[in-house]
């Protein structure tokens, strides 16, 4: 079926099968291949994507049904990806950089939800997001670091 | 250059391989006491940052040639069976399919790794290949499998009482067990079990391999490159250099990803038939059934002492259980190697399980017995009544307590006073209260290999815009070898970090490098980098002596410049290296042996402190203090980033993590991220990380590795401190508030 998206600002029209996901038709029709399938099963949070602003899993999200919508991923240049991307730089909040597209969306969505969150609201906004390298301390403050930034 | 062929030892994981090395002589300069090293030893944030956080790094799983299939593998359902029926032709039938591997079907020089009589639920009986991932899957479906289920065994208790061993048992001794434990004045016996720890790399396996007529290709997620390519190699009857593989970027392996594994065993024989590109990714499933697992283990002491804390004897035994592969992972080390101690005997019984093949897991063996071994010691202590790190320091060993060899160096009694320090040790009974919310602070101490060495090459190259390339034989997994590849360059080039690009994981480029794991990879490589380092820089100051008249020996590079030692001479780099057109200088460097007769070791020291709810049975662990001996500390930003790495795996094998096998199926139940848990942000406790870093002064550099070391005191330092807290002892991991309320009578 037709699907017209507009990724991180640019619009693209789509023909895809209705079962798709929405992480599948970015990967592999339009070679997106910076937002990651970790699970497949929405349980970790790697594919992490806003859509119309909020942060969901395109795992779990069928591409059939954001028709109209808007979409950010990874790619994408805003000042507040910019700044997170400084942040998450400078207190190494990574390792293998798997898992980092999707912890650099839902910092986003945080971020632009909540421009001045608490540690504890990093923390809960945060916490569907695996890293099995250990790098949370780094994440925290790489988000408390570009909030205050901003 | 003059390069010679030597023999060298090297201590893996600790199994001792010998090799013949070639070597090249070595001119490099050691670092002169109080020099300046910069910008070794400050924090440098990775070279590959842009990439990872932009989306732009590829992974294996993000490699997409012209024509790519998608392949698919048929897994059993079934703990052990035998496939009675399976409908091959159906399969091939699907529209898309372009290739069908039945049971036995694989390369030529090599066991297939698809099988009629699977032996573990999970296990590989068929793959496709197809157009697409949902041809692929129709594929499989479509295979229809029929199968005649058989007996399995799936505990451990089982499988030890069936005898039937996977590896051959073992038994050590040292002096005469029976007569000193007879003789002990204090007794302690305990029994600890350690659960069944899965990576959960977030990138799975995955290979992508295109076979063509010059040659096979195979991007791996591969830690280690070179044993990747000689596997493929072998299997197909390859030249090794007609097989080339590409390792990227690594989303994670923590040692389940050694060689190329069955995807790329699989992808290339489906690329050879197809003469397609070939992509086989692992579902999240298919990771937590059949690529590997840390061995549960059941581990009984009994550790014999004086009344005064002194070790008099230790008989140990240990159950591990390894599903259908793996090997001996060294559980009862730390009773063998950390303290003195005169008489021992270790008995370590490897059990066959129809369960997937175990891999090693991040400090294989050490871990989960520093879990066990670390918390009966601190059980002699509670018995003896002596401070649990007085019991260490008064039984520490100087030398090797097997084989009486000297240490290259050895910090542990500074890693224990400091860890200390940095707790708050002394006024730990302060802590645990008397409400509903209990705490307690627990010590355990940490020995592990990681000296390195050859073979490890590396070549360093500058052109005209003295922008530096550093080529390596190496994988980056995450670690960030790469950017400590890029410190230690530029300390030698006086050209900043981020001007060096640093080229590894392609068996193409050049250079045999080590693979990742052992905590070897930054200890082998480094001193071969700096040499190759130390190569173009000497080129250089020799160009620039003559450009500008000045002896080389008063020549320096730094900071991008060319610098006379009196002053009066400062010019860019680039004046000199401009003058090279489309030419280069490049220099190479190799690793050395280790010095002969010393043991290289790194130890450690963590304190951990938890608090109970009483009321629920939740441990938290609120604060964790690490100090740990590595030598010379390369970047102590990625140091501090690999502690906390390792101690939030130790965290999650000491309070949550555990594959969790149905007794009458003897499938795993929890293979979802939904149901076997790992930390999250919100587990994140405190740290306090300290290294207690003088460079080991007979190694190179003087570094040792860091990879391991960190993970392996956190199981047992929070069993400590929850023993220590509750005035209960919990002798099964995981700790899941079930089992605090059981242990609590609740």
């Amino acid at each position: 079926m037709q699907v017209r998206l507009t990724i991180n600002g640019q619009p693209h029209e789509l023909d895809v099968a209705p079962h798709r996901s929405l992480a599948d038709v970015l990967r592999t029709d339009l070679a997106m291949t910076g937002t990651k399938v970790a699970c497949g099963e929405g349980t970790c949070g790697t594919c992490t994507v806003l859509l119309d602003g909020r942060a969901v899993l395109s795992c779990l999200t069928l591409a059939s049904a954001c028709d109209g919508a808007e979409l950010a991923t990874v790619e994408g240049s805003t000042p507040l990806l910019e700044r997170l991307r400084a942040a998450f730089t400078a207190h190494d909040g990574f390792q293998c950089g798997f898992c980092t597209p999707g912890q650099l969306m839902s910092a986003v969505a945080l971020l632009e939800r909540t421009p001045q969150p608490s540690r504890a609201e990093i923390r809960t906004a945060m916490a569907g997001n695996l890293c099995r390298c250990g790098a949370y301390e780094g994440i925290e403050q790489a988000v408390a670091a570009a909030a205050e930034a901003g | 250059m003059t390069a010679k062929l030597v023999k060298t030892e090297a201590v893996v994981e600790g199994r001792t391989e010998v090799r013949w090395t070639l070597v090249e002589e070595d001119d490099t300069p050691e670092f002169e006491d109080g020099a300046a090293t910069r910008p070794i030893g400050e924090p440098t944030p990775r070279i590959t940052a842009r990439a990872r956080t932009t989306g732009s790094a590829r992974f294996t799983v993000d490699i997409a040639l012209p024509g790519l299939l998608e392949a698919a593998v048929l897994r059993s359902p079934h703990a052990n069976a035998r496939v009675t029926s399976l409908d091959l032709d159906a399969a091939r039938a699907v529209p898309g399919v372009r290739c069908v591997l039945g049971p036995g079907e694989g390369p030529e020089h090599d066991d297939s790794p698809l099988s009629d009589t699977p032996a573990f639920a999970g296990a590989a009986i068929a793959a496709v290949a197809a157009d697409s991932a949902d041809a692929a899957d129709a594929a499989i479906a479509a295979l229809a499998p029929e199968y005649e289920v058989l007996g399995f065994v799936s505990t451990l208790d089982e499988a030890f009482e069936k005898q039937d061993f996977l590896v051959d048992p073992t038994e050590h001794e040292r002096g005469d067990p029976d007569a000193a434990l007879a003789a002990a004045e204090v007794t302690v016996e305990a029994t600890y079990t350690a659960p069944a720890q899965l990576h959960n790399s977030l990138e799975p396996h995955a290979a992508v391999a295109d076979w063509r007529e010059d040659g096979l290709t195979v991007w791996s997620s591969t830690q280690a490159i070179y044993d990747a390519r000689a596997t493929v190699a072998e299997a197909f009857g390859l030249d090794p250099e007609r097989v080339r593989i590409i390792c990227e970027f690594m989303g994670g392996g923590f040692g389940s990803k050694f060689g190329v594994g069955p995807q790329g065993i699989l992808a290339a024989e489906l690329s050879r038939r197809t003469q397609r590109p070939v992509r086989l990714v692992n579902s999240r499933r298919e990771e937590n059934v059949a690529a590997g697992f840390r061995t549960p283990a059941k581990m009984e002491y009994t550790i014999g002492a004086s009344k005064d804390g002194r070790l008099q004897a230790v008989e140990a035994s240990a159950v591990m259980g390894m599903g259908t592969g793996g090997w001996a992972f060294p559980v009862l080390e730390p009773v063998k190697s950390v303290y003195a101690c005169p008489n021992l005997r270790l008995m370590v019984a490897p059990v066959r399980q129809n369960l997937g093949p175990s891999v090693a897991f991040r400090a294989p063996g050490v871990m989960e017995g520093t879990f066990g071994f670390e918390q009966a010691l601190d059980e002699l202590a509670e018995k003896i009544g002596i401070d649990p790190l007085e019991l260490r320091r008064l039984n520490h060993s100087e030398s090797d307590p097997e084989d009486g060899k000297p240490y290259t160096s050895k910090r542990l009694l500074e890693c224990y006073d400091r860890a200390a320090e940095l707790a708050g040790w002394e006024g730990r009974d302060a802590l645990r209260g008397e409400g509903r919310i209990r705490r307690g602070m627990g010590a355990a101490g940490q020995y592990w290999w990681g000296g390195g060495g050859p073979p490890a090459y590396a070549e360093v190259r500058v052109g005209k815009a003295a922008r530096p390339a550093v080529t390596v034989g190496l994988q980056d997994l995450g670690t960030g070898t790469m950017t400590a590849c890029a410190v230690i360059a530029s300390e030698r080039l006086g050209i900043p970090v981020d001007s060096i690009t640093v080229y590894a994981g392609d068996t193409s480029r050049m250079g045999h490098g080590p693979f990742s794991g052992g905590s070897m990879t930054l200890a082998s490589i480094a001193p071969a980098v700096r040499s190759a380092a130390h190569h173009v820089r000497t080129e250089i100051l020799g160009l620039a002596s003559e450009m500008f008249e000045i002896a080389a020996s008063d020549l320096t590079l730094e900071d991008g410049e060319v610098r006379s030692v009196d002053g009066t001479l400062r010019e860019p780099i680039t004046e000199v290296t401009g003058k090279l057109g489309n030419a280069w200088i490049s220099g190479s460097g190799s690793r050395g042996p280790n010095p002969a007769g010393m043991n290289v070791n790194t130890f450690g020291c963590q304190i951990a402190q938890v608090a109970v709810d009483t009321g629920t049975g939740a441990v938290t662990v609120e604060r964790v203090v690490a100090v740990h001996d590595i030598g010379r500390v390369v970047n102590p930003m990625g140091a501090r980033s690999q502690v906390m790495g390792g101690i939030l795996q130790g965290l999650g094998f000491a309070l949550m993590e555990e594959r969790v096998v149905d007794p009458t199926t003897g499938t795993v139940v929890n293979a979802g991220l939904e149901d076997y848990k790992v930390p999250t942000i919100a587990d994140l406790p405190e740290v306090i990380c300290e290294f207690v870093g003088e460079p080991d002064p007979h190694l190179k550099l003087g570094l040792k590795g860091l990879g391991e070391p960190p993970v392996i005191p956190t199981p047992g330092a929070i069993g400590n401190a929850l023993a220590h807290a509750l005035g209960v002892r919990l002798r099964e991991a995981p700790y899941t508030p079930r089992r605090v309320l059981e242990a609590l009578g609740a």
